[in-house]
């Protein structure tokens, strides 16, 4: 078994949720590294038909993650092309959706996501950026994967301060009932643990532990009931074939890094990874400058 | 007919008080020549309206253009909180209005069809639906004894687009990213284009596939080199992400670094700009970037 990180677990467990069947399509939102990664590998592993969204380029190829290199290559690569509005009728609205990843500052028990402020609303601790699509799309996509870069009770907390989404109802049957789009559930993956919620009169309940994380500690760590299976088994590990797509094709500058990182630690990383983006594009101008 | 101005005129076609809706997305083809032109004027009573904003949005914020702000997210992505409008909102000194995407986009289409709203598969289970009475509602129709959400029409009275090229009469070409701004134009009274390039209206018929924007809808075309930078314009210029990090660590630092980069672009034309901010072989790695595009795929 080859060596790996947590967010690399974190990274295939999201993949395996990106599947060809049905033709439903994957919206990329913003550049959330861990999240595009899990689309990338998808893509290159089990999934090569499924369909990715980038910027408004529609079956997208997948990408190297980088700052400066990869919506180029989405839009060199992609089979389509359309401005967001009818992509959104086409995709969100018109219930083609296939898997929302969010990370979200805070969730709750009830699946809730806030991604507007910390603290009261109209005088805000912490304003946070907004939800752009992801109040709607939680609703209208087949499956919602939350994920977060750290597992603690004031992120996976009882009550958000604000629910800037929410898919509501989460039970198959009450969705159908209502003329919502059915499929999966609320899934959340984090540094420790998976964690399910399919049925809005049960808890969310622990799908798998992350290798060497005990269920104690996942219950100790979760700001909300959980319930405990009798057999909780352990999150699959990364294959050797995974491993090296991410290190070494998907993300060989270490963007799924920021994930992890805030304030100036992320600053300067940032700075590094931007030197070897740097480094990179001169050699590009070098080879393709006119000669003489 | 000619549609043709100057940036520098740019300001006084924007009416005190205007709701100015800002084309672009994420980091890819917002107006950023025109912000800067704004910037430049000191205008402090715009209402901005910015679907996906980013450096864009947090510029105007941190130099301080906005009387308010409708908005689905502002955001510097990976490279974090947008600090400026962060801070704004915090200190209770930019008043927002904040509505999720799909239905923003919803609105203003209802805006640009002239119906006063549109239903929507919305965002049930937010807050954000309280939050807005003036924008999401229910209607029932003689179909059926159910209440549908709807969202009431926006209509912006400008918009300040980006594009690739445009000719006299306002014919808006794209190549690559487009965001929503052909909404934006449809929904908005007055529409001004700033693009990378002013061509004859015999290119423009040459790709007329390219032209997502006919020219009656537009009123004011501008050109504007390097016009989005630091934002993106594919496939003429990459993302200059190293331009970004200037801005968010000077975003970050706040008071004097801040205000010493706002007075840099106050300082000095839009040509002063390029040639600053292009020096050296950033305009050609920018370019060289775009071109590239290497998928995984082909690798």
């Amino acid at each position: 078994m080859a060596k790996y990180d947590v967010h690399e677990v974190m990274v295939c467990r999201i993949a395996s949720e990106m599947t060809e069947e049905g033709d439903y399509v994957t919206i990329l939102g913003s550049f959330t590294p861990l999240a595009y990664a899990a689309y990338m590998l998808a893509k290159l592993t089990h999934a090569p038909d499924a369909w990715l969204v980038g910027y408004n380029a529609i079956g997208m190829p997948p990408v190297e993650l980088s700052f400066t290199g990869s919506e180029a290559a989405a839009y060199r690569g992609s089979l389509a092309r359309n401005s967001f509005t009818p992509n959104g009728h086409l995709v969100h609205l018109g219930t083609h959706g296939l898997l929302e990843c969010v990370s979200s500052a805070q969730m709750d028990g009830d699946g809730a996501i806030n991604l507007s402020a910390i603290g009261d609303y109209d005088h805000p601790k912490v304003r946070l950026p907004g939800g752009a699509g992801a109040p709607e799309v939680v609703q209208n996509y087949r499956k919602v994967v939350a994920y977060f870069s750290k597992h603690d009770a004031r992120t996976l907390c009882a009550k958000v301060d604000y629910a800037t989404g929410r898919r509501t109802p989460i039970s198959r049957d009450k969705r159908e009932a209502l003329g919502l789009v059915s499929g999966g559930p609320v899934t959340i993956v984090t540094p420790l643990a998976v964690l399910v919620k399919e049925d809005d009169e049960r808890p969310f309940a622990i799908e798998s532990v992350h290798p060497g994380v005990s269920v104690d500690e996942v219950v100790a760590a979760t700001g909300f009931a959980v319930d405990v299976p009798a057999d909780v088994p352990t999150t699959a590990e990364p294959t050797a074939e995974q491993i090296d797509l991410l290190r070494n094709r998907i993300d060989p500058l270490g963007t799924v890094r920021f994930d992890f990182l805030s304030g100036e630690e992320r600053l300067a990383y940032l700075e590094e990874v931007l030197a070897k983006e740097w480094a990179r594009a001169e050699e590009l101008v070098r080879v393709t400058a006119p000669v003489g | 007919m000619n549609k043709i101005t100057h940036l520098e005129r740019l300001p006084e076609l924007v009416g005190d008080g205007a709701v100015v809706a800002f084309g672009g997305g994420w980091f890819a083809n917002h107006p950023m020549a025109a912000v800067r032109e704004l910037v430049r004027a000191r205008r402090t009573d715009i209402h901005g309206l910015a679907l996906l904003g980013s450096v864009d949005v947090d510029l105007m914020v941190g130099a301080g253009v906005l009387r308010h702000l409708t908005f689905s997210m502002v955001t510097l992505e990976a490279m974090g909180l947008a600090q400026n409008f962060r801070r704004a909102v915090q200190a209770g000194e930019l008043p927002i209005t904040e509505i999720p995407a799909l239905s923003l986009q919803v609105a203003l289409e209802a805006g640009g069809q002239s119906v006063p709203f549109m239903p929507v598969r919305g965002p049930i289970g937010s807050d954000l639906v309280a939050q807005n009475p003036e924008v999401f509602g229910t209607a029932r129709t003689s179909f059926g004894d159910e209440d549908v959400m709807v969202v009431k029409a926006i209509r912006p009275d400008v918009a300040i687009i980006h594009a690739l090229r445009c000719d006299r009469l306002g014919n808006v070409q794209f190549d690559g990213t487009y965001s929503q701004d052909p909404e934006l134009a449809a929904a908005s009274d007055t529409v001004i284009v700033t693009c990378e390039e002013i061509v004859d209206s015999s290119e423009i018929a040459a790709q007329s596939h390219l032209t997502k924007i006919p020219g009656f809808l537009v009123d004011h075309v501008i050109e504007a080199p390097f016009g989005a930078h630091p934002c993106s314009h594919v496939p003429r210029y990459a993302q200059d992400a190293w331009e970004i990090l200037e801005y968010q660590k000077a975003a970050m630092a706040g008071g004097d670094a801040y205000a010493a980069y706002v007075d840099r672009i106050r300082g000095e034309t839009e040509a002063e700009y390029r040639e600053r901010v292009l020096a050296g072989d950033r305009g050609r790695v920018l370019a060289a970037l775009a071109e590239a595009g290497p998928t995984l795929q082909e690798a």
